[in-house]
Order: C-alpha cells, then sequence, then structure tokens
C-alpha cells in the first residue's frame, strides 16, 4: 500500500487527509491487506448471490402514491423558493 | 470516423422507479418527493414492476438476448443532484445485451446493451457561486442504450436517433415529447482516440455537438497534434464542446451489488412480454416473408397495422395471392369505413372465394357490404351499374384492350370515363378494381 | 439494576452513557418501554447513528421495527450510542458518548450496539432494539451479561435502519431476560412491503423444540482467554447434562470469514456513507462556494470521526478497479463457502455453539492500545453467522476472574429462530446470571 493509492482512495471518497493521517491510514491499510491476503487461497465457487438468502422478484405496482409530506421532508433543509440549496456546480 | 452512443430515456411509468411518488410534472420544485428519492437514512428502495417490463421491451425491440437473471448495482460518484452520492444501476448482467438494430433496415447498428437506471435531480446555477436544486427527477426511470461505435457521420447519428425514438414511442407508448426527454452521451474519435461528449440533449444538438467534435478533431490532427481522451460537454447556445476533465481523472465508480433489492428471475416474465413489432420492422418482414412489393408493405402497414396484421392471417389461411387481390385491394379501399368490426368474417368470406365456394364478384360484395354496413343488395346494384357503366365503355372503344396489353396505364381512360360520369357514387378504388377486373377479363 | 424511572433517566445515563437522545416525558405511558440502538430512524429522537455528521437529523419516518413496538404498546424511552454507524467492537468509536459497562464502567459495553446492551443490563424489565452487521448484538451481550439475538437476515424489515452493510444488517433484541427474546422478536419480525429483503421470509410462528445435538468447530476453540475457555467447557457440561449431545467439528472455512466480511461491510458501507456530503440532512452548516468536491470533501474530513473514515478508505479500495475482483468478488464467493460450511454441518445438529467473543469486556485504556486489525480480529468468532445471514444467540454463560460476564453464541440455520429461543428458555432455568449493582 502506496502512499499515491492512499491519495488516489482518499481523492475518490472526498476525505482529506493531513501528512499524518495519510501515513497512519497507510500503515493501518497495509497491514489489513496483508492479513487479508488469505482471501487469495480462500476456495472458490460459483453460484453466490447479493444476499445471504435468496431475495428474488419482489416488485411493486406502479401505482403513485405519497405517504409522507414533502414539506415535512424540507423543513430541516436549507432551502431556497423550495429548492434545496447545494455547493458551487463548477 | 466512428460514432457510438450511450441513450438515456426516461420511461413513462406512473411512480417512480424506487418509490411511489408520482411522475407527472409537478407545480413547484421539490413537492414529488420521498425518503427514498431524496436519499435519507434509512429510507429503501422497492422497485416499480413496470420499470423491468419497459426495459425487457426495449431489450426485444433492439433484438438483445433478454438476461434470465439481471440485478442492479450502485455506482459511486458525488454530485449535488445525486441524492445518496450512489446511482442505482446495472452493471454485471442489465436487462438485455448484444442486440442488432438496422438504420433505414439496411445498416447493422450493433447494440451493446441495455440496462436501466434512476434519474438525478436536476441542478441550476446561481450566478457562479452555488446551486439549486430540484429532487422531482430523482429517482424517475430510464432506459439506457448503448451502441458499438457503428455510425459513421453526425446525420446518420441522428439519423438513427431519429429511427429509434421512433421504435421506442411504437413500443412503449412513450409520449409525444419524448425527443425533448432524449439525453445522450456521444462518443466520437476522428482519429485513433476518442472522447465523449457528455448529456446533450435532443436530436439537433446531438447532430451539431457531433459535428463540432469532427471538424475539432480533424483540425488537430491536421496540425500534426494529438487528441487526447477525455470527457467534453456541449455548450447549447455557443454550440461548441468544451473539456469537462481528462482521462486520467475519470471517477471511479467502484460498482458494487446493490443488496436492498435482491435479485430478478426474468426469463418467464420475458417470454411473456409480446412487444409490438416497429413499423419499419414490419415493413421489412412482410415484404421479405411474402415476396411483395416493399412499396405495398409499406403502404399496408402505413395504412394500419391491423390491415397488415389480416394480410398475413389471410396469406397464411389460402395464399399471398389471395391476400393481395383481396387485403391490398377493397379491404384496404374501405378500411376507413370498418370502425371497430371484428376481421373474422372477411377472413371467412376470403377463404370461402379461395375454396371455390362464391364467386370473385360475391365475395367483393360481401366484403365491401361488410365493411362499409352497406345493403348488399345496394352494393351488388351499385357494383352492377359500375360494372355497365365500364362494359359499356369497353365495348365503345375496343382499341382500348390491346393499348392495355402494351401499358396497363390505359385503364385510366376508362377510370376516368366513369368517375367523371357516374357523378362521384363511386369511390376510386372500387371503380379501379372494377376497370382491372374486367379488362382482365377480356384479355 | 434498577427500575426504570423517567425523572432519574438523566442521572443513570450520566453514569453509564447508554443512551444518546431520551424521552422528555415524566412517566412511561405505555405498556411496556424499550430503547433502540440510534441507527434507527425515529420520529420524535434526533437519529445520528453515532456519527457527527449526522447532527440534527429529525427523521420523518420511525423505522418499522420501532413502529411496530410502539404499536404493540411500547414506547421508546431512548436512543441507545454506538459505534459511528456501528464500526467498533466497543463503542468506543461513538462520534458521542461512550456508554460504560454496568459492572465496572472503566470497562466497554462492547459493541457496537453497546449503548443497547448497557440499558438491558442496567433498567429491570427494560428490552432494546440492537443491529448486528459482524457481531454487534451478541458482542455486547456477552460483555453485558445479558441475552442478545440477531435473527435471520431479512426476519426483521430494515426500513428506518441507517445502513451499513445491506446485505449483512439484523435487527435484533437484547434483554436481561431470555423469554423476551421470543416476545419482541415476534413482535418486530415480517414481511414489510418497504423492504425488499423481508419479503421472502417464512412465517414466524416458533414453538419448542429441544436441543439435542451441539457442534462446537475446533476453529471456535483457539485463541480464547483462560477464564473463556473454562466458562465454555464447564457450559458444555451443563448442556451434556441437560441432555445435549455435543460434538467437536472442523468448520475451515471460518477463517476466511473475516477478511470476506469486512471486504463486504467496508465495501457497502463506503457506497452507504457516500451521501453525507453536507446537504438535505444533519450537518448543513458550509460555504457554498466552494466548488461541490471541495464542499463534500470538508464535511467529510471534519465530521466523519478515525474509524470512519479508515473504512470508508478499505471499502473504497476494495471496490476500485483493478482490485474490486480480488477483493469484492472474492469476498461474495467467500460468504458461500461459509454457509455452505454452516449447512453441511446444521444437516446434522441443531446449532453451532462457540464462545461469544474471546475474552471479557477490556478496559478503555488497553482498547486505545489496540491496532485496527487488532480490534478487527477481536469480532473473529461473532463474524460467521453474521457473513452467513444465519440467526445467531448469545447467553450469559460464565464471569471472568475479574468479574466480568463471558457469553456462548449459538448459531441456527437460516430461518431457524426457534431453535435459539428454545435454547434460551431452557438456558436460563439452569444458569443465574449476575445483574450488575446499579448506584446512582
Amino acid at each position: 500500500m502506496d502512499r499515491e493509492t492512499v491519495e488516489r482512495v482518499a481523492r475518490t471518497a472526498h476525505i482529506k487527509l493531513t501528512e499524518d493521517e495519510l501515513e497512519r491510514y497507510r500503515s493501518d491499510l497495509e497491514e489489513i491487506l496483508t492479513y487479508f491476503e488469505l482471501l487469495d487461497e480462500a476456495p472458490e465457487c460459483d453460484n453466490y448471490g447479493v444476499n445471504p438468502i435468496e431475495v428474488a422478484d419482489i416488485l411493486r405496482d406502479d401505482e403513485p402514491r405519497m405517504d409522507i409530506d414533502p414539506a415535512s421532508l424540507l423543513k430541516d433543509m436549507n432551502t431556497y423558493e423550495g429548492y434545496v440549496r447545494g455547493p458551487r456546480l463548477s | 470516423m466512428k460514432i457510438g452512443l450511450e441513450i438515456h430515456v426516461q420511461l413513462p411509468t406512473k411512480s417512480k422507479m424506487f418509490c411511489s411518488c408520482p411522475t407527472t410534472d409537478a407545480e413547484a420544485p421539490n413537492t414529488h418527493v420521498c425518503p427514498t428519492c431524496l436519499g435519507m437514512p434509512g429510507s429503501r428502495p422497492v422497485l416499480n414492476r413496470k420499470v423491468m417490463e419497459y426495459g425487457i421491451m426495449l431489450a426485444k425491440m433492439l433484438g438483445c438476448k433478454v438476461a434470465d437473471t439481471t440485478w442492479f448495482s450502485r455506482k459511486t460518484y458525488f454530485y449535488p443532484d445525486m441524492t445518496k452520492s450512489v446511482q442505482i444501476t446495472q452493471y454485471d448482467n442489465p436487462v438485455g445485451e448484444g442486440g442488432i438494430y438496422y438504420l433505414g433496415g439496411k445498416k447493422p447498428i450493433r447494440i451493446t446493451r441495455i440496462h436501466i437506471e434512476e434519474d438525478p435531480g436536476k441542478t441550476k446555477r446561481v450566478g457562479d457561486q452555488s446551486s439549486l436544486v430540484d429532487y422531482n427527477r430523482s429517482g424517475i426511470p430510464l432506459a439506457e442504450i448503448v451502441t458499438e461505435p457503428d455510425l459513421s457521420t453526425p446525420a446518420e447519428a441522428r439519423e438513427f436517433l431519429g429511427q429509434l425514438i421512433q421504435d421506442i414511442r411504437h413500443v412503449i407508448d412513450l409520449p409525444g415529447d419524448g425527443e425533448r426527454s432524449i439525453r445522450c452521451d456521444c462518443n466520437i474519435s476522428v482519429g485513433k482516440e476518442r472522447c465523449e461528449v457528455k448529456n446533450v440533449t435532443g436530436l439537433k444538438n446531438v447532430e451539431r455537438a457531433l459535428t463540432f467534435e469532427v471538424i475539432r478533431q480533424t483540425k488537430i490532427l491536421k496540425a500534426g497534434g494529438k487528441i487526447e481522451r477525455e470527457t467534453r460537454r456541449f455548450d447549447e447556445e455557443r454550440g461548441v464542446t468544451i473539456s469537462v476533465r481528462k482521462k486520467e481523472f475519470e471517477a471511479d465508480y467502484g460498482y458494487i451489488d446493490e443488496p436492498d433489492l435482491g435479485v430478478y428471475h426474468i426469463k418467464e416474465l420475458a417470454e411473456s412480454i409480446k412487444i409490438k413489432e416497429s413499423p419499419l420492422k414490419m415493413t421489412l418482414r412482410l415484404a421479405d416473408q411474402y415476396g411483395i412489393d416493399q412499396k405495398m408493405a409499406k403502404q399496408l402497414v402505413t395504412t394500419s397495422v391491423g390491415l397488415a396484421e389480416l394480410f398475413e392471417t389471410v396469406a397464411n389461411r389460402t395464399d399471398v395471392q389471395n391476400a393481395v387481390k383481396w387485403v391490398v385491394g377493397p379491404v384496404s379501399a374501405n378500411w376507413k369505413s370498418l370502425g371497430d368490426k371484428d376481421l373474422q368474417p372477411i377472413v371467412d368470406t376470403i377463404c370461402r372465394f379461395s375454396a371455390g365456394g362464391i364467386t370473385d364478384t360475391e365475395c367483393g360484395i360481401e366484403i365491401k357490404s361488410y365493411m362499409t354496413g352497406e345493403d348488399a343488395s345496394a352494393v351488388m346494384g351499385a357494383a352492377a351499374d359500375l360494372d355497365a357503366l365500364i362494359v359499356k365503355f369497353l365495348d365503345e372503344n375496343p382499341g382500348l384492350i390491346d393499348d392495355y396489353r402494351k401499358n396497363d396505364k390505359a385503364a385510366n381512360k376508362v377510370i376516368g370515363f366513369v368517375m367523371k360520369n357516374s357523378g362521384g357514387q363511386y369511390s376510386s378504388s372500387d371503380v379501379v378494381d372494377a376497370t382491372k377486373k374486367l379488362i382482365e377479363s377480356r384479355l | 439494576m434498577i427500575g426504570l424511572d423517567l425523572s432519574k433517566l438523566k442521572s443513570v445515563n450520566d453514569k453509564y452513557g447508554m443512551f444518546h437522545a431520551m424521552t422528555e416525558k415524566e412517566s412511561v405511558e405505555g405498556s411496556f418501554h424499550f430503547s433502540a440502538k440510534d441507527n434507527l430512524t425515529s420520529k420524535d429522537m434526533e437519529t445520528c447513528s453515532g456519527s457527527r455528521i449526522l447532527e440534527g437529523y429529525r427523521p420523518a419516518f420511525d423505522a418499522t421495527a420501532i413502529a411496530k413496538m410502539r404499536a404493540a404498546g411500547g414506547e421508546l424511552v431512548g436512543k441507545t450510542n454506538m459505534d459511528e454507524f456501528g464500526f467498533g467492537t466497543f463503542s468506543a468509536n461513538s462520534g458521542f458518548e461512550v456508554p460504560r459497562n454496568p459492572f465496572d464502567t472503566e470497562r466497554a459495553c462492547g459493541g457496537s450496539s453497546g449503548g443497547s446492551a448497557c440499558a438491558a443490563a442496567v433498567f429491570e424489565d427494560h428490552v432494546s432494539l440492537g443491529v448486528s452487521t459482524g457481531g454487534s448484538i451478541c458482542c455486547p451481550a456477552s460483555f453485558c451479561g445479558v441475552y442478545g439475538i440477531a435473527p435471520t437476515y431479512g426476519r426483521v424489515s430494515r426500513y428506518g435502519l441507517i445502513d451499513y452493510g445491506n446485505s449483512l444488517d439484523k435487527i435484533g433484541i437484547l434483554s436481561s431476560k431470555a423469554t423476551d427474546l421470543r416476545k419482541y422478536l415476534g413482535i418486530i419480525a415480517g414481511k414489510d412491503e418497504k423492504d425488499p429483503t423481508s419479503c421472502v421470509q417464512p412465517d414466524f410462528n416458533p414453538g419448542y423444540r429441544k436441543l439435542s445435538s451441539v457442534a462446537v468447530p475446533k476453529e471456535g476453540m483457539e485463541g480464547l482467554s483462560k477464564d473463556v475457555e473454562s466458562a465454555f467447557r464447564k457450559s458444555l457440561e451443563t448442556l451434556e447434562s441437560m441432555g445435549t449431545e455435543i460434538e467437536f467439528v472442523e468448520m475451515p472455512s471460518l477463517k476466511y470469514a473475516m477478511p470476506a466480511y469486512y471486504v463486504l461491510a467496508t465495501s457497502e458501507a463506503s457506497t452507504n456513507l457516500a451521501r453525507y456530503v453536507g446537504m438535505r440532512y444533519g450537518q448543513q452548516e458550509g460555504d457554498l462556494s466552494l466548488k461541490f468536491d471541495d464542499y463534500f470533501t470538508s464535511f467529510r474530513s471534519e465530521y466523519f470521526g478515525d474509524e470512519a473514515k479508515r473504512r470508508i478508505l478499505l471499502g473504497t479500495f476494495t471496490r476500485m478497479v483493478g482490485f474490486r475482483d480480488r477483493y469484492y468478488a472474492k469476498a461474495l464467493q467467500v460468504r458461500k463457502v461459509v454457509i455452505d460450511d454452516y449447512k453441511r454441518i446444521l444437516a446434522t445438529h441443531d446449532a453451532v455453539l462457540a464462545p461469544t467473543m474471546p475474552f471479557t469486556a477490556p478496559r478503555f485504556d488497553d482498547i486505545a492500545n489496540m491496532s485496527a486489525l487488532d480490534a478487527y480480529k477481536a469480532d473473529y468468532l461473532t463474524i460467521p453467522a453474521n457473513i452467513a445471514g444465519t440467526p445467531h444467540m448469545s447467553v450469559p454463560c460464565g464471569y471472568g476472574s475479574d468479574g466480568m460476564p463471558i457469553g456462548m453464541q449459538f448459531v441456527a440455520d437460516h430461518w431457524d429462530e426457534e431453535i435459539l429461543l428454545s435454547v434460551a428458555e431452557d438456558w436460563e432455568k439452569v444458569f443465574e446470571s449476575k445483574k450488575p449493582e446499579v448506584t446512582i
């Protein structure tokens, strides 16, 4: 686990690291991933699923419905004329 | 030059993809929202059945192989319009893969895949200082159709999109303004390296953006430069594309499976779904399958898909000759007066004729009388009068038969005479049919 | 233990730190009282999932489990402290208060449902809703000397649960009384159209079944402290005297469960936590003139705790292009291998049994000296059942020389909560558990 990789991962995850943090997480991740090499020797198998039990074919009908008043969802948001305020786009 | 498209089509469901919020136009921002489409912690997605059905329909339309089992994935990227910073989309095992779609009925365009996913919300710039977001669009279902780079010009790309949208509209009842809601990512390479122009809206803009890219890339190559692989966006007002980011800064979406939805075994569902054949496809198939002229096939399909289907039924029950004689003839001529009457009696009549049970004339009268609802004797009388008029003209102009042998346009003389002298009481198609029948009987 | 007196709730909490938020009512009006881990949304109380980034989040909806408890006459008295988003084994990674063990306040309650186990151990007739991703119910139940059950994945609706790992999270029950498990699991279990993964379960109507045989994996006897090993062996003798056959077996897949679990859990967690960007809920006070990338980064860097950042980094890495197959895809395969191993053993045994934790509740100063990997390794006994989605339960089974509780964990086949509930009730009759002395 090199510093460049940790930097790239942190940038992807939108987390800014100080120099100290970068080094600390680098060494933690290295230790953890070294241990995880165990996975390489684990047996492979097909037929594995997304969930530990088979969850299949759960669908709902196309019927519009609103159970919660949208205003109650917006009440704690930073809004302007009904729009949610966000940061600069570019 | 190679052009490939990633086309996003909003699917016309009543409720959103993973929640029940309505998809209709809202009167104000953020009024068609709930915890799920706002990505509130603790909320959860549940898939709308109709979205899966539409996905399968489009996969079939594009000639894709529909997956036996399909599921969803999480695509992680950060933007203010994406409430979870995760888009639920498909990565492994999308609804459909490996299709072929014929442009203008001739040129094959390979379809890489089609998958279904959720739309993000809409952002608005506030000066250059901050943004405002409306999440009413968040969670609207989309189908994404990805083509191979088989298109060779911007105009062809536009033509392809136009045809595709028409066909999609036909198959899934896309609303009339469907073109506006089409968004494309356009991949284009003039030389070796390709650029992607993201999120272009509408047919015209796709052609404009691609044309701009052709010129830009050609200029660079001519000047001995190198095209850099990058993502660009299209500025509609200025008609130019602008670099957004270079390839090395592309986000790593880190796809993983979506565990909140489980998987979908859609083999049986896909088998049970029959899609409407697109008009173009049906025309080509009819011409090919029954050996009729493409023009005739097109005339059938444009009049009505129902008429074209009747043609097929008659052709299968009797033969193509009878189908052409009767369905392209009198049935087609009286199609408008049929209303919502059952088609079976027409088929039966033609079958009886084919089996020799009734004469040519009787068959024609029966069909017309049934379709228009006019009394058979009136139809017969009118037909008899019409026949008499034609016979009289033919008797008076014996040279016409010889003329007809050389050029069948000679029949127009008869038709013109009858139309002029009958006070418009016969439809032109009836006159044409009767004239041809009587001339042919004298050949 | 003490009876629950709302007028003294605050002073009890001052001592043990089990609650992040508490009711402001003066008396319990419902027919019973309960608390819930703070990653379950509640309409009337702030819900933060142990994270400062969610400070101020007041959900507009109750989690299904909480709604069902309320509908059954329950009164929610508090939201319990936990490791941030469930990321921990000791509840020491809380963005707020760290709950303290009722048997020794210098020691941890375990995690990540530490506050729930603490409340269950401190208050009489109290039941707490916990959530387990990799052992977060059984671990604190064991450290605090109470009963804790995590049902089959999908048994209880996760609607309203603030996600850690969606393919792993399970809502369950902690209580000092074994009979409560049956009673309250019966209330919160069941299909819920708002959570597709809850919709494939068979009906929940457990009867009684005597535990006739258990399998003890040899791998589960490794690395135990002396106290834990001897308490466990003594419990095996007790079980035998109750007529349960005990067989030591081999489960070679168990050693792969831990790395596979951390890969899956952090891969999923890092996508779940991507939504926390300083917009829409929780912390939102920031400089909107920053470009969105920088704006989001500023919140995430400031308000996520150390372990949350570590797991986000780990989970982002394990699903990146070039690493995804080696880590994420392989971990999915290992999960299947572990499930198959359980199914093989459970075809001939009622349950798989091992100690819950390899040691008793550690002191906070010892925890501070543990490396991240050491802490991950401490979960090696609870992880296999969690990655497999099989129901599992910790029951108190002894006390160490330090006086701290020790627990053992039964694992049953998917949907077979019946055997666990039956065992708990039989065990309670023969094992007398100690109640912590509570003074305020």
